[in-house]
């Protein structure tokens, strides 16, 4: 296991972009800008190497230093397709089929490595940025180069300067990219700039804000062009594809869902945890790992994740099938705890509040329907509502209305708080909360937000499925200035 | 149940960033536009082929262009 310390300070050139932003529903403690960070078997080994290029090839000597240009887009389409690798930001869309949908679409392709995660649950693409960027961009070239594109484009998260500057380093020490232009762009600081069409929306010029859009990217995005756009660990993992083969890929993980994946695990109020597990892994032994204690339920997904109760979570392994199965969906791969004792319905109304701010209040349902569901939830946090119809009315009125899935994404935490936790839900509609935590949600109208207290910060040494973690540190150490989790 | 002329059955969809609540819509085809509470329209059916003409009325009729008529 490793410890990423990232302090915060000023942003690349002076620029400091953070003022607008609404914070984070964890307050203050947020601010905390480490990361933990364990060694992982595939994306996330030799740590100690440094993110540099140098040690990346000398690692590697097959490694993609110029993948022939001979290569065929529809072999690598079917290598993508061997290991069904899906997008990592999220909505699991196999890459295979975006590369061959660009192959058929009219004009030159571009390939965009999207890595502005823009929920601050999330950090395992900072981490990848930072630590092995040139994985990133070896799976984005061996794309780019396949489909003939010329132009990669790096979208880094604004909130985290840190990310940025790496990007910029590891392009600046790639001299080996032909004729395909790579260049870094800056999103902005809030939840919605990583959407896929608001990334696009950027580099295009205009505000970083989600759009209606007409027709998948994969046909036409930036400027009309077929674009690849994919997550930062999408195109890592895609390197590991080209670079070991099919065999070497599925030798961890399950028949049906090979290889790896990267979770971020919040520290609900300590600085949170990036680890990489092989599919399959059981969950419970990686929260044990972490100090995380689950035990009352899990917000599996993020903000617009879906909560499991804590029995739920104890029988579940890393698994998008099993996941779906339990009624849920990996997402990004953001887990938040809830500990035991904690209140759920307080810990959503905090991130439905956060998220209604987030709203880019370009579409009317979600500007005025998301301040109004999270009003609908404190009523029902603070019991001054005796029934959830309100709250379940407007999830209902926002669902499906909007450019993006934000607002469904909303409604999806507190469909789950309803479904997974009816008695902590009735308690408050009574006025009383199981969890004794009414005051923390007391706390929450003023506007002032209670960390969590969860997460001694301990960490121990774990073995998770096969994987045995190094708990040696890693001499990263200050990778340069910049707030990570800082989302001012 | 609305004629449906055995054509394919079309879909209203909005423009969520371009509409702005205007409500022409609804007025125009009540039959299958509703308005939520703060003004925006509510699209929860298709368009029956018998209503057709309206809708390309109320398409044609939104101040921001908010409006298209799509096949399913």
């Amino acid at each position: 296991m490793s410890h990423l310390t990232i302090p915060a300070g000023q942003g690349p050139a002076g620029d400091t972009t953070h003022a607008e932003h609404s914070g984070t529903p964890y307050g203050d403690s947020a601010r905390s800008s480490d990361v933990h960070v364990f060694e992982g078997p595939r994306l996330l080994r030799d740590l100690a190497d440094g993110p540099g290029l140098g040690m990346h090839r000398r690692r590697a000597p097959r490694a993609l230093a110029v993948p022939p240009r001979s290569q065929h887009v529809g072999a690598l389409a079917d290598l993508l397709e061997a290991v069904d690798l899906r997008g990592r930001g999220g909505a699991a869309f196999p890459l295979a089929r975006k590369v061959r949908t660009a192959t058929k679409a009219k004009g030159r392709p571009v390939v965009v490595v999207n890595a502005a995660e823009g929920e601050p649950a999330s950090s395992k693409d900072s981490v990848l940025m930072l630590l092995k960027p040139h994985l990133v961009l070896d799976g984005a070239q061996a794309v780019a180069h396949a489909l003939g594109a010329s132009a990669v484009h790096v979208v880094v998260p604004g909130e985290r300067p840190a990310v940025e500057r790496a990007a910029r380093t590891a392009l600046a020490e790639r001299a080996d990219t032909g004729d395909i232009t790579m260049t870094v762009h800056r999103a902005e600081c809030r939840f919605v700039a990583g959407e896929s069409s608001a990334v696009l929306e950027l580099l295009a010029g205009r505000p970083n804000l989600p759009v209606t859009t007409q027709r998948p990217s994969a046909v036409s995005g930036l400027g009309g062009r077929p674009t690849v756009l994919s997550n930062a660990e999408t195109f890592a993992q895609a390197a590991l594809v080209v670079r070991d083969g099919v065999d070497a890929y599925c030798a961890a993980g399950t028949h049906a869902e090979p290889g790896t994946r990267l979770l971020t695990i919040d520290g609900d109020g300590e600085r949170p945890t990036v680890l990489e597990v092989a599919h399959g892994t059981p969950l419970a032994p990686i929260l044990a790992a972490v100090d995380a204690d689950a035990d009352t339920g899990l917000l599996l997904g993020g903000y617009h994740g879906t909560w499991l109760a804590g029995d739920v979570v104890a029988g579940l392994t890393v698994s998008a099938t099993a996941i779906t199965a339990a009624g849920a969906a990996i997402g990004a791969g953001v887990l938040l705890p809830l500990r035991a004792g904690a209140c759920p319905v307080r810990r959503t109304a905090v991130i439905v509040g956060y998220l209604a701010g987030e709203s880019a209040n370009r579409c009317g349902p979600c500007r005025f329907g998301l301040p109004a569901l999270a009003e609908a939830l404190r009523e029902v946090a603070f019991g001054t509502v005796s029934s959830t119809a309100r709250l379940e009315q407007l999830a209902t009125t926002v669902e499906g209305r909007g450019s993006c899935h934000h607002p469904d994404g909303t409604t999806r935490s507190i469909r789950s708080l309803l479904r997974v936790f009816p008695e902590e839900v009735d308690a408050h509609l009574s006025g009383s909360c199981a969890a004794g935590d009414l005051v923390g949600t007391r706390t929450l109208v003023a506007g002032t937000l209670v960390a969590g207290t969860l997460g001694t910060g301990t960490l121990v040494a774990g073995t998770l499925g096969t994987q045995t973690f190094d708990t040696r540190a890693f001499g990263i150490g200050t990778v340069g200035a910049g707030a990570m989790a800082g989302v001012r | 149940m609305w004629p449906t002329g055995g054509r394919e059955a079309q879909q209203l969809r909005v423009d969520w960033q371009a509409c702005d609540g205007h409500g022409l819509c609804a007025e125009l085809l009540p039959e299958v536009v509703r308005l939520d509470e703060w003004g925006f329209p509510v699209v929860d059916r298709p368009v029956p082929a018998g209503l057709r003409r309206h809708a390309r009325t109320a398409v044609s009729a939104c101040p921001k262009l908010a409006l298209r008529l799509q096949q399913r």
